[in-house]
C-alpha cells in the first residue's frame, strides 16, 4: 500500500472487474492495480462515479484532486474503518489547552527551522556560503521561548522561511529567479515548483493522517480551518524542505526542468503538464528513497515517515509521550 | 478475596449485577498480557493496528479460512467470542505456534470463564493449521491460577494511565504496533 498513481490526461476513471480503469478521451485503456495503492492523483478532468469510489473506499485507496490553476482542490478519502472518539477528544483537548498547544506549536517550529537549516548546510558546505542565513536561522531557534504565543511562534517561522528562501536564488542557476515567495497563483518558475511541491507534501500527509484516526482538521500552530485540513498543514511544514525544495534544486541543477515546462496563465506562471510529469517522477523516486530509522531499527522510506510522524503525534496525544517531530539526522 | 479483588470484579460485570465499577477482559486481551504489557494496554485504548502489516494479513487469512465446516462462533455476554467444535469442545486456531504461551491462556480464560462464570464446563484445543497440528488444553487447578493472576495482571496494565514503557522481545518486528510503539 504505498504506490502513489498520478493520472495526466483527461476521461473516465471507472471501476472494471476487480480493477481501476482509466479511458482517455482517445478512447486508449490503462490500468491501475488497487492492491497497492496508497492514493490516486488526479492532474486532469476526469469523470468518475460512486461506484468507483465505493471500490476504492473497500481498497483504502485515497483520490487527491488537483486543479491546474490551484494545486490541491480536494480529496475522496477512504472510511477505512478508522475512527475513534477517543483520540479525536484527545486531540480536540489538546488543542484547547494553551499550554499544550503551544508546545506543540513550538515543536513543529523547531522542527521545521531545523530541516530548512539541513538543506542550507548542504549547500555551504558545497560552493556556497551561507553562513549568514545558518546564523539567521539559529537565532530564529533561539527566540523560540516556551512562553510564546500562537502568532509570535507562526513569526518565528516566517522570518526563517524568509532566510531560507533567500538562498534560492544562490543555489538555482541563471535564469531562475525567485525573488521571495508569492502564490495564488504563483508569479515565477520557482514559486510555482515550490507551489506544486508543496501541494503534493500536503496531499501526502493528508493521505497518512487518514491511516490512523486523527481528526486531520484540527490542528495546533495553524488555526483550526473551515476549508483545509489544517493538520496536515502543521505535518507538511516540517517535510517541505526533505521532500518538495530537494526535489526543486535537484530537476533544476540537473537541467530536467527548464523554461519551456511553464507557461504564463491567469496572471500567474505554472508549469506545463511535461513539467508536472518530470517534477512528480522525481518527487516519487523521493518519496521511495530510504533512510535507516535508528529506533524502528530498519531502513524506512520518507513516504513511510509521514505515516511515523503521524503514529507519533498520536501516541504523543494518547499516552503522554513525548512528541519529538521529525528533524532530519542524517 | 476482597471486593476490590479484579477477579471479583470481573464477575460481578459479567454476571450483569449493577456495577459502576465494570471491568471487561477480552481473550486478546489475555493473550496481550502473556505477550507484551504495552501491546496490552495500547489495545485497551483501541488503539489502531497497522492493517497492512504482514503478519496481521496472515493471521486474518488463517483465522478466516481454517475448519470453517466444522466450528461455530459464539459471542458470550458481550465479552468473549469463542469458536465452539461440534462436540462441545472450544477451539482457538492460530497461525503458528511460535507463541504459544499466549494462545493458551487466552484459551485457558474462555475455559475458565465457561466454568466459573456461565457454569459449564468445557474442553478446549488448540490447533495450527498451518502445521496441521492440535493440542488438548484442560483447565487444572494450576492453570486456574495462572487464569486468575493474569485477570489481576490485566487489571493493573489497563488502569494505568500510561502504558508501560517499551521492551525489545525477539517478535517485536512482527508487531501490528511496532512503528506506533517504538517511534517516538
Amino acid at each position: 500500500m504505498t504506490e502513489n498513481y498520478h493520472v495526466f490526461s483527461d476521461g473516465r476513471l471507472e471501476r472494471h472487474n476487480d480493477t481501476v480503469r482509466l479511458v482517455t478521451e482517445d478512447d486508449e485503456k490503462k490500468y491501475l492495480p488497487v492492491e497497492n495503492a496508497e492514493a490516486v492523483f488526479l492532474h486532469g478532468q476526469i469523470d468518475f462515479n460512486t461506484r468507483l469510489v465505493s471500490f476504492l473506499n473497500d481498497h483504502g485507496v485515497a483520490v487527491h484532486i488537483f486543479g491546474w490553476n490551484d494545486y490541491y482542490a480536494g480529496s475522496v478519502m477512504p472510511e477505512r474503518g478508522q475512527t475513534s472518539g477517543r483520540t479525536v477528544t484527545e486531540q480536540v483537548r489538546a488543542y484547547d489547552d494553551p499550554e499544550h498547544r503551544r508546545q506543540l506549536a513550538r515543536k513543529f517550529i523547531r522542527a521545521s527551522i531545523h530541516n530548512m537549516r539541513a538543506n542550507v548546510s548542504y549547500y555551504d558546505n558545497r560552493d556556497h556560503d551561507f553562513g549568514s542565513v545558518i546564523t539567521r536561522l539559529d537565532t530564529q531557534q533561539e527566540r523560540l521561548e516556551p512562553g510564546l504565543e500562537i502568532n509570535e511562534l507562526m513569526g518565528v517561522e516566517a522570518t526563517a522561511r524568509r532566510a531560507y528562501y533567500s538562498t534560492f536564488d544562490d543555489i538555482l542557476p541563471d535564469g531562475f529567479v525567485f525573488g521571495g515567495r508569492e502564490y495564488n497563483p504563483p508569479k515565477n518558475e520557482v514559486n510555482s515548483l515550490i507551489s506544486f511541491g508543496n501541494s503534493l507534501v500536503y496531499a501526502n500527509v493528508v493521505s497518512a493522517i487518514r491511516a490512523t484516526a486523527l481528526d486531520p482538521a484540527i490542528s495546533f500552530l495553524h488555526e483550526p480551518g473551515d476549508r483545509r485540513y489544517s493538520l496536515s498543514l502543521d505535518i507538511a511544514d516540517i517535510f517541505k524542505p526533505l521532500l518538495a525544495d530537494r526535489v526543486i534544486f535537484r530537476l533544476v541543477n540537473r537541467q530536467q526542468v527548464d523554461m519551456g515546462d511553464f507557461e504564463e496563465r491567469l496572471n500567474g506562471c505554472l508549469l506545463t503538464e511535461s513539467g508536472r510529469e518530470a517534477y512528480l517522477k522525481e518527487f516519487e523516486q523521493m518519496l521511495d528513497q530510504t533512510v535507516e530509522h535508528p529506533r524502528l531499527n530498519r531502513k524506512v522510506s520518507y513516504q513511510h515517515l509521514l505515516r511515523v510522524e503521524v503514529y507519533k503525534l498520536k501516541k504523543h496525544l494518547l499516552t503522554g509521550e513525548e512528541y519529538a517531530p521529525f528533524e532530519r539526522w542524517w | 478475596m476482597s471486593d476490590t479483588d479484579p477477579v471479583e470484579k470481573l464477575r460481578r460485570t459479567a454476571q450483569d449485577e449493577a456495577t459502576t465499577d465494570e471491568f471487561r477482559v477480552t481473550g486478546v486481551m489475555m493473550q496481550y498480557y502473556e505477550v507484551c504489557e504495552r501491546e496490552l494496554w495500547f489495545a485497551s485504548r483501541h488503539l489502531e493496528i497497522d492493517r497492512d502489516n504482514a503478519a496481521v494479513v496472515r493471521g486474518t487469512q488463517v483465522d478466516d479460512s481454517a475448519y470453517d465446516e466444522k466450528r461455530r462462533n459464539v459471542s458470550i455476554d458481550g465479552m468473549i467470542a469463542i469458536d465452539v467444535l461440534e462436540d462441545g469442545r472450544v477451539m482457538e486456531v492460530k497461525p503458528s505456534s511460535s507463541l504459544v504461551d499466549p494462545a493458551k491462556l487466552q484459551l485457558l480464560y474462555y475455559l475458565w470463564y465457561l466454568e466459573h462464570i456461565v457454569g459449564v464446563e468445557r474442553e478446549g484445543v488448540l490447533a495450527h493449521p498451518t502445521e496441521r497440528r492440535r493440542e488438548a488444553v484442560e483447565l487444572t487447578p494450576e492453570n486456574e491460577q495462572w487464569v486468575e493472576d493474569a485477570i489481576r495482571g490485566v487489571h493493573d496494565i489497563v488502569t494505568q494511565e500510561t502504558p508501560p514503557g517499551a521492551e525489545e522481545k525477539p517478535f517485536c518486528e512482527s508487531c501490528a504496533y511496532h512503528d506506533f510503539c517504538w517511534s517516538c
